[in-house]
């Protein structure tokens, strides 16, 4: 398989993972379709957050001690940052975290995370 | 030089590995140049994350072909962690992201020609470069202090054959000695890491050579997380670990390699074991490119980390200075991924955030004792303030804390994986 053909359904895997919040199914189908190829990192409010948390989370889920973030839905993390944001135990570390994003910045992190995890793609 | 040709890769290097594949190189033509001089935690973090966008061509210099992590080094010195487990291969890195990896030192940048000159005289251009030298040591600080005598007290703060020397003057010290480690004052790489390092020999001391001691000479009358380490040492390791600081011995002023002796302003310590750790500055290619001010260290804006000295340079880790953020692992990736979407929306039109600058920090008191730190950090009036600031507390359960040490092997996965691109 030559570079150009790969590039280009990688492209157009990322055009459709911006729209994926309203065509999931579209983005699941995607990447099927290029089994080994996964797509570019992007730069998107979500995806520039969500940096952040690949620096503790090992965005395979392997990670030890840290709880993965592959298997949590956006309402489920939105939820759970609430949580961290509203008191420091369990987690100081979080507590920042969760203290330093706005409602919009979560929700767009949320959003990004949940995407990937169902694509099997790297936060 | 406009572009990348095999021709000119080749030309370049002897000795240099080029890890993308030829078709890349040719589809890379016409997309943005960016060169990233330093392999390091910044470097690293900078290159893969550049890479990973797909948009532009990403060349990545530095001599060594694996990085060694200072961070958990100290568990090395202890016993407790392989050195090899704490090595990452840059070609690994390289080959799996898709950056060219020339593995050569940069000996001059030309800020207005966009070029780096690399060790045997190539020149490389680019439409924007990262550096992220690292810091290296003010030798004529402490007199008799050179690379020799670096060789019979090591300071060990850049992890690698130091920290292998550094292990042996341990394992062959007699039961009865001294360990002395002399600590520079602010700033310097990694403000907790002599204090984690005491804690760590102490622990290793205990167990094998009970009768020795450690002993600190501070340039400090204060240092970072001091209560969590007083109240360790005084749990775990009574009457072993001394702290003097600059107030009571003055700073460090002399060492005697001959018979291993450190000379403050006030006394003479002499050493079984010297861990000398030198006042420190940024990089010399730093310096050398007019990238430092009068501290040594260089000044950035805070939303980019664009040079304020060089426009088109940007630096991150270690060799920043200009705000509230401490010289630490975390903290260079941190700014180099700030730092990566700021060039990508310089170069390619790509949207622009906030960033979010963070710091987050595990510290070993004992192999089941750890603390954590939590920093977040805004730009404001061109420096980086602390916004909020979250630390472990004195008197937390011993619970608690074995879980933290547990977490703190786990984050170093983790935090690798992200910088390296994987296991090593």
């Amino acid at each position: 398989m030559t570079a150009e053909p790969v590039a280009a359904i990688v492209s157009l895997a990322r055009g459709i993972a911006a729209e994926s919040r309203y065509f999931p199914g579209a983005l699941l189908s995607a990447f099927l379709l290029v089994p080994g190829v996964s797509a570019a990192a992007d730069t998107s409010q979500g995806a520039q957050i969500a940096a952040t948390c690949a620096s503790c989370h090992d965005p395979t889920g392997r990670g030890q001690g840290i709880p993965p973030l592959t298997t949590l839905d956006e309402q489920t993390i939105v939820k759970r940052m609430r949580a961290f944001r509203a008191s420091e135990s369990p987690s100081h570390v979080m507590h920042a975290v969760a203290l330093s994003l706005g409602d919009d910045e979560l929700a767009a992190v949320a959003r990004y995370l949940a995407d990937s995890a169902y694509a099997g793609r790297q936060p | 030089m406009t572009g990348w040709t095999r021709r000119q890769i080749g030309g370049l290097a002897a000795g240099a590995l080029v890890a993308t594949a030829a078709p890349h190189i040719a589809h890379g033509r016409g997309r943005p140049r960016v060169v990233v001089v330093g392999g390091g935690i910044g470097g690293a973090t900078v290159a893969r994350y550049l890479a990973d966008l797909e948009t532009i061509d990403v060349t990545l210099i530095e001599p060594n072909p694996t990085h060694v992590t200072c961070f958990f080094s100290n568990l090395y010195l202890a016993g407790l962690r392989s050195l090899d487990s704490l090595t990452f291969d840059l070609r690994s890195l390289a080959e799996r992201h898709r950056i060219t990896f020339i593995r050569m030192r940069a000996v001059a940048i030309d800020p207005t020609a966009r070029s780096v000159v690399l060790q045997d005289g190539a020149r490389l251009g680019f439409d924007r470069l990262v550096v992220a030298p690292g810091i290296a040591f003010k030798l004529g600080e402490i007199g008799g202090y050179d690379e020799a005598a670096a060789e019979i007290m090591p300071h060990a703060w850049v992890a690698g054959p130091q920290s292998e020397l550094l292990r042996r003057q341990l394992e062959s010290m007699e039961d009865g000695g001294v360990f002395v480690i002399a600590a520079p004052a602010n700033p310097f790489r990694c403000p907790p890491a002599p204090y984690e390092r005491a804690s760590l020999v102490a622990y290793y001391l205990k167990q094998f050579k009970p009768r020795s001691k450690v002993l600190i000479l501070d340039a400090k009358d204060r240092f970072s997380g001091q209560e969590l380490f007083q109240d360790a040492w005084s749990r775990h390791y009574p009457g072993m670990i001394e702290w003097l600081p600059v107030q009571f011995i003055g700073k460090t002023r002399a060492v005697d390699a001959a018979t291993r002796s450190v000379v403050t302003e006030g006394e003479t310590f002499k050493a079984a074991v010297a861990n000398v750790i030198p006042p420190q500055k940024a990089g010399s290619i730093a310096e050398r490119t007019g990238l430092t001010d009068a501290t040594g260290w260089c000044p950035v804006d805070p939303l980019t980390f664009e040079s304020t000295l060089q426009r088109g340079i940007h630096v991150v880790g270690d060799a920043i200075i200009g705000g509230d953020m401490p010289k630490s692992a975390f903290s260079a990736n941190s700014q180099a991924k700030a730092c990566c979407f700021a060039v990508a929306a310089a170069l390619t039109g790509s949207p622009r955030f906030p960033p979010h600058l963070f710091n987050s920090c595990y510290t070993f008191l004992a192999p089941d004792d750890a603390f954590t730190n939590a920093i977040t950090f805004a730009p404001k009036d061109g420096k980086i303030k602390t916004v909020k600031m979250f630390i472990s507390k004195v008197g937390e359960s011993a619970k608690v804390r074995r879980r933290l040490a547990h977490q703190a092997v786990g984050w170093y996965s983790a935090f690798t994986a992200d910088v390296f691109g994987g296991v090593s």
